[in-house]
Parts: C-alpha cells; structure tokens; sequence
C-alpha cells in the first residue's frame, strides 16, 4: 500500500480537485463578507445547504430520475438558476434582518446573530425534513476519460470545469465592472467609499449575492457528486471552506480558490498519505481533523494565509 | 463623633441588599426539596438546569466578561465527563480505583489545561478566529470520542460511573441529594464569578473586552487575561462534565455535540451577557421550560385550552372542507408543550438573532453591558447635537 500505483495517486489528486473546487467556491463567500465586513458569516454553511435543496427541488420538478437526453443539461442549468437564486434571497434576508442593524455595534454583536441565523435556518430545515437526507437523482452520465494512468469521470471534469468558470467569472466581476469596484473600495475603506458617492448598503448587498450564488451552485455541485442533501450537511462544508479562505489569507479572492484545491488535496492526498505509513491507523473520519489542524497551523505560523493581507492580527 | 456604621462594620445600604437579596435566593432555593410538590421528575429538571447555570457561569467568564466567542464549550464539558467516566468506568482500561471527590479537582485542572492548549493558538489572533476553530474543535472532540475505542468505548460509550461517596454516609444518588449538589456547585461558582469580576482580573478582561487596543496601551497584557479567561472558563465545564457523567452514570458521544455548546450560549446571551441572574433565567427559560412542556401535568393542563385550539383552528378547518388537497390543521392542545419542545433550536437561533438585535445585552443586561452596547456607536458621539448639549452627560 505504502507504494501504490500511480493510477490510485492520481485518483486521490483528481478527487482532491473535485472537492476542493467545492470548498472553493464556498470559500468565495466567506472571503468576500470578510472583506467588506470584517466578519465571519457563520451562516454561510446553511446557505451553501439550502441552495442544494433548492437545486433539489428544480430537479425533481424536471422528473428526476427520469431525466434523460438534452433535457439533463436543461435540468442542471435550472438547478444551477433555482439554487443561486434561491441562496441569495436568503443572504439578502440574512443580510438586512441580522447583520445591517448590527453594522456599528460591538464585534461579538453580529457574530452572535451569524451563529444564531445558522442555528435556526439548520434546524428549521431538519424539522421540515424531519432529519431525513433526500437524493439527488443520478443523472449525469457515468463514463470516464482515460489517459494512461490518469481517469476523471465526466461529473468530475465537469465539476471542476464549473467551479472554474464560475471563479473566472467571479474575478472579472470583482476586477472589472463597476459593482465590482465598488466592492472592493468599501472593502478598502467603507467611509472613503460612501464619501466618494459609492452606495455601501448596495455594495454590501451585491457581496452578499455574489457570494451566496456561488454558494448555491456549489451546493448543486455537491449534491450531483454525493447525491445526498440533509439539513445538517452545510456545518462541516462550511467550516472546511473557512479554512480554506483562512489558508488562501482571508479576504483575498485568488487566495480562496488556491485554499480550495489545497485543502482539497490535503484531506484526499494528505489522508492517504498518511494512513500509508505503517502502523498509523489514519479512519476516513479523520478527513476533518486533517482540515482542523491545518486551520490552527496556519493560524499559529502564518496568520495571513498564502496570499493575505495582514488582516488577522488586530489592526 | 465616628460614623457609627462604619464602627460596626455595617456595609452601605446599597451593599446590604446586593449581598442579602442572593442570600434569600439561595434559601428559597435550598427550601426546594422539601415542597412536596416537587416530585423526582421535577428536581430532576431542576438539576439539568441548575448544570446549564454552571456551565453557563462558567461561558460567562469567556462570553460576558472577556468578549470572547467560544462555541465549542462542549469540547470541556465533555473532557470533564470522560475524564470521570475513563477513571471510574469500570469499562475502561484504566483501573485507577480513584474516587469522584479526587477526579473533581484533577478535571479542574484538565479543563484548565485543555482551554490553555486550545486557546493558546488562537487568542493572540481576532476574536473571529477563536470563534471559528472553538466550533471545529468541539467538533473534533466528538470524534475523537467515537474513534478513541479503546479508552473512551467509542459510540458505545462508558457506563456504570461512579456515584460520589460521602464519608459515614451512602453515594450520592437520590434525585434531592443531587439537587443539592448541584445547588451547591452554582453558588460556588457564582460566587467565584463574582468576585473575580470585581477584582484585578474582572477588569482586565473588561478593559479588552470594550477595546482590545486600548487595553493593550493601558499596559494589560491582552494575551495572557484572555488565556485566562478562556482556561477559567473551561475548568468551569470541565467540572459540569464531572457531574454530568457521575449524575447520568453512562455517557457516549450523542451527549456532547454541538447542540450542547449551543444550548449554554443561548442560555448566557438570551439571559444577558455578564449577569449571573440573567444566566439563571435564561437556564431555566431556555433547557427547564422546554423540560417542563413534556411532563405529563403540562399536557393535562394544556389539554383544557381545546377552545383555543377550535378558535385557531377554524381558519384552516373552513379551507380544508373547501379545499380538494389536505391541509395542515392545528395540532391537539395536549401536544403542544412536546412541539414547541421539539422545536427548541430552532426558537433559540431566532432569539439569538431578535435579542441581539432589539436587546443586546440580554433580556437581563448587566449594568455595564448594557452601557456598551446600547451607547451610540463612536462616530456618531461627535455629532452637533452632542456639542450643544455642552458634551455633559
């Protein structure tokens, strides 16, 4: 085991990829409300999770399991639609019941009603589903390509092709356009920005949007991979995806997705990795620890993150 | 002539009724038992949330007093418990034969040392981080707990926990004999709380908890209070844990998952933030009520509000005969103490986000929370209007 085939490496670094396109985008949207806000939005976890469910809900309405032909594209593209859509309403709730009024109170202030909206929406939706996963119906094409020892299968290729178009978008959005720019000068200084005529409140609220959409596709994604949504499915997601923007520097955008892939590859390739070793027992649970204890290191060594400003210690 | 009062070593007025009005609570409170109408079941209850108010006490010293967000308080709770059931249990490898009365101060100091070693990482960093890994950690711990099987018996858990003795007596193990334990164990506590609020280190951790900065330039070190905030705080669950699995007397991993971090920051936040009573409020509000609402005598109770549940009924009832598909009626008066019992998270994160919101100092707001965080924001304290009112009070 300890020198497996370079086929059964390859394939943990393709499922790293996959897995870690997801992180990444979920990690967009930490990142981005941690620029402009300087906050943790706790409850990004339950939008990532009520995005699948809303991708859910759109491929069901198109007959599920019966899907077939052209319409399969059809399909996921409205899912893709229904979920964004579906995670930003909320973020926009979110962002105008939770965190607005809490804009210029003590620190502890909004993260409390972060945890507490995640607490809520998490539980109201076990109570709805009375804790029961439902399943994704399977029907993206099975099949692989195969190049010597290498393999991805089309869900795969297309999971990661998805994740990096959408990124790309995300970039020119933010670099490029108007709203982008708007964002980032609030996040830059949100007094200088108001006082040049930019409207914080708007660009705060596109933030929100821009990350929850890529949020919702992300919860799709999963959901076509795993093929299983529960209530509960957006708490470890969510908090891998913090790690990850923590381990890209928080804030920074090209920082989440490289933190994305990373730790994507550190939890599939570092796992196997180390559970390789003779007379380490290293159980699948363990991914998470894995995650975790990459968390507090780059706490600890390099609080700033691969690309990060030196945001994390007190200004 | 010599001030009488202070001859006599009479406090001020105002300090007589601070120091008599708990007195009195806790009187009333030890009284408890022996009120027939508190049956079993009852103290039963009254010992889960008499544990909430330690445990809530000790988040208090973190949340309240340092500003600190810790959301994985259960990963102390839990190593207190396991810490009694690894070393009692006679299902675990260890046969140490130790008995409750020895393991107490040993989790004091284990909860100490794991809040030092969790902490230590992340306290020098923003308070957003600790959030965050606090919520990975008490994560982690539960699998650690799952997979640990040799020691900690993994899902199966430990059983069989020791009772604590009482010397020339039995063990402890009538539900009144607990009560008071646990009665005991909170007025420690709080009393402990108290005074380390209004000594040098309550106003270390307050001075960072209003601004970190400014602390710092007045010369706190900021590092080491909030360490000791946080290992405080931790002992303080860690001893939760010891009662907890020595009361239960069998513990696996469902009983430490995050649900119960949340119930013990709900309890302090909703209660108010800093204030010992509004921690024993929120105990019995939000972990007693929800008790309460399942026990048979609420159910015979809310069974005679049938004319309430027609009168809320009649809407849906009037569609439902007009309607050609089902629709969700009014569920029976008698289930309702069990439904919104069942729904109890879902109602905490609401009030967590509305308190917050509409009162956030907590529906019991300490004195000086409150001044934090109801005074106007700093921008807004150079306005005119401030200036032309003289910039007095």
């Amino acid at each position: 085991m300890f020198l497996a085939s370079t086929s059964f490496w390859l394939d943990q670094v393709v499922n790293g990829l996959t897995i870690g396109s997801m992180y990444a985008l979920i990690a967009l949207g930490y990142t981005m409300v941690y620029g402009v806000l300087k906050m943790i939005n706790f409850a990004h976890g339950e939008v990532f999770m009520l995005g699948s469910y809303a991708g859910f809900g759109v491929l069901v309405a198109f007959g599920g399991e019966s899907i077939a032909g052209p319409m399969v594209v059809l399909a996921i593209a409205a899912a893709f639609v229904g979920a964004a859509l579906a995670s930003a309403s909320v973020s926009v709730v979110l962002e105008r019941v939770a965190y607005r009024p809490l804009r210029n109170a003590p620190r502890l202030a909004p993260l409390i009603t972060a945890i507490g909206a995640s607490i809520f929406l998490q539980f109201l939706v076990l109570d709805v589903t009375g804790a029961k996963a439902s399943f994704y119906p399977r029907i993206f094409p099975s099949g692989s390509i195969e190049v010597g020892a290498f393999r991805i299968t089309y869900l795969q290729l297309f999971l990661v092709g998805c994740s990096v178009a959408m990124m790309l978008f995300l970039y020119i959005v933010v670099q490029r356009t108007a709203v982008g720019r708007s964002i980032r000068a609030v996040a830059e200084n949100r007094t200088a920005a108001s006082l040049m005529g930019i409207d914080v409140d708007r660009a705060i609220v596109t933030t929100f949007v821009l990350g929850a959409a890529m949020a919702g596709v992300a919860g799709v994604l999963w959901g076509l991979f795993f093929l299983q949504v529960r209530g509960s499915m957006g708490f470890l997601p969510g908090i891998k995806a913090f790690t990850a923007a923590v381990l890209g520097g928080i804030g920074s955008i090209p920082g989440a997705m490289v933190g994305g892939y990373f730790l994507g590859l550190a939890e599939t390739v570092g796992r196997e990795a180390l559970s390789a070793i003779p007379g380490l027992n290293f159980p699948n649970e363990w991914r998470d620890v894995i995650a975790f204890s990459l968390l507090v290191l780059v706490l600890l060594f390099r609080p700033t993150g691969i690309f990060g400003e030196l945001v994390s210690r007190r200004a | 002539m010599p001030d009488l009062r202070l001859w006599l070593k009479v406090p001020p007025r105002r300090d007589v009724a601070r120091r008599l009005l708990p007195a009195a609570a806790v009187v009333l409170f030890a009284l408890v038992p022996a009120v027939p109408f508190f049956t079993d079941p009852w103290l039963r209850v009254f010992f889960l949330v008499g544990l909430y108010v330690v445990l809530g006490l000790g988040l208090n010293i973190v949340v309240g007093f340092a500003g600190l967000l810790d959301l994985g308080y259960v990963a102390f709770f839990a190593a207190g418990a396991y810490l009694m059931g690894i070393l009692t249990s006679p299902q675990s490898p260890v046969d140490l034969r130790l008995e409750f009365w020895v393991i107490l101060p040993l989790a004091l100091l284990l909860g100490a040392l794991v809040g030092l070693l969790l902490g230590l990482p992340v306290l020098p960093l923003r308070g957003d981080y600790l959030a965050i890994v606090t919520l990975g950690f008490g994560e982690i711990i539960r699998i650690l707990l799952v997979n640990l099987r040799d020691i900690t018996g993994g899902s199966q858990g430990l059983a069989a926990i020791e009772k604590p003795p009482v010397p020339g007596w039995q063990r402890i193990d009538e539900p009144w004999q607990w009560y008071y334990v646990i009665l005991v164990t909170a007025v420690a506590v709080a009393f402990l709380s108290a005074r380390l609020r209004d000594a040098r280190i309550g106003r270390a951790w307050e001075a960072i908890r209003e601004d970190e900065d400014v602390a710092a330039a007045m010369g706190i070190d900021t590092v080491k209070y909030k360490l000791l905030a946080f290992a405080t705080g931790a002992a303080v669950g860690s001893v939760g844990g010891v009662l907890f699995a020595s009361y239960i007397g069998f513990i696996n991993p469902t009983s430490f998952t995050l649900q119960v971090s949340i119930n013990v920051l709900a309890v302090v936040i909703i209660g108010g933030m800093g204030n010992t009573w509004g921690v024993v409020f929120g105990a019995f509000i939000l972990i007693g009520v929800p008790e309460l609402l399942q026990f048979r005598e609420t159910s015979d109770v809310l069974e005679r509000l049938g004319w309430l549940r027609t009168a809320l009924d009649a809407p849906f009832a009037a569609l439902d005969a007009l309607a050609p598909f089902g629709v969700w009626r009014v569920p029976e008066p008698e289930t309702w103490g069990r439904l919104v019992a069942d729904k109890r998270f879902i109602i905490y994160g609401a009030l967590l986000v509305a308190v917050m919101v509409a009162r956030p100092g907590g529906l019991f707001p300490s004195r000086r929370r409150k001044l934090e965080f109801e005074a106007p924001p700093p921008s807004e304290v150079a306005e005119p209007s401030a200036l032309a009112a003289g910039g007095s009070q």
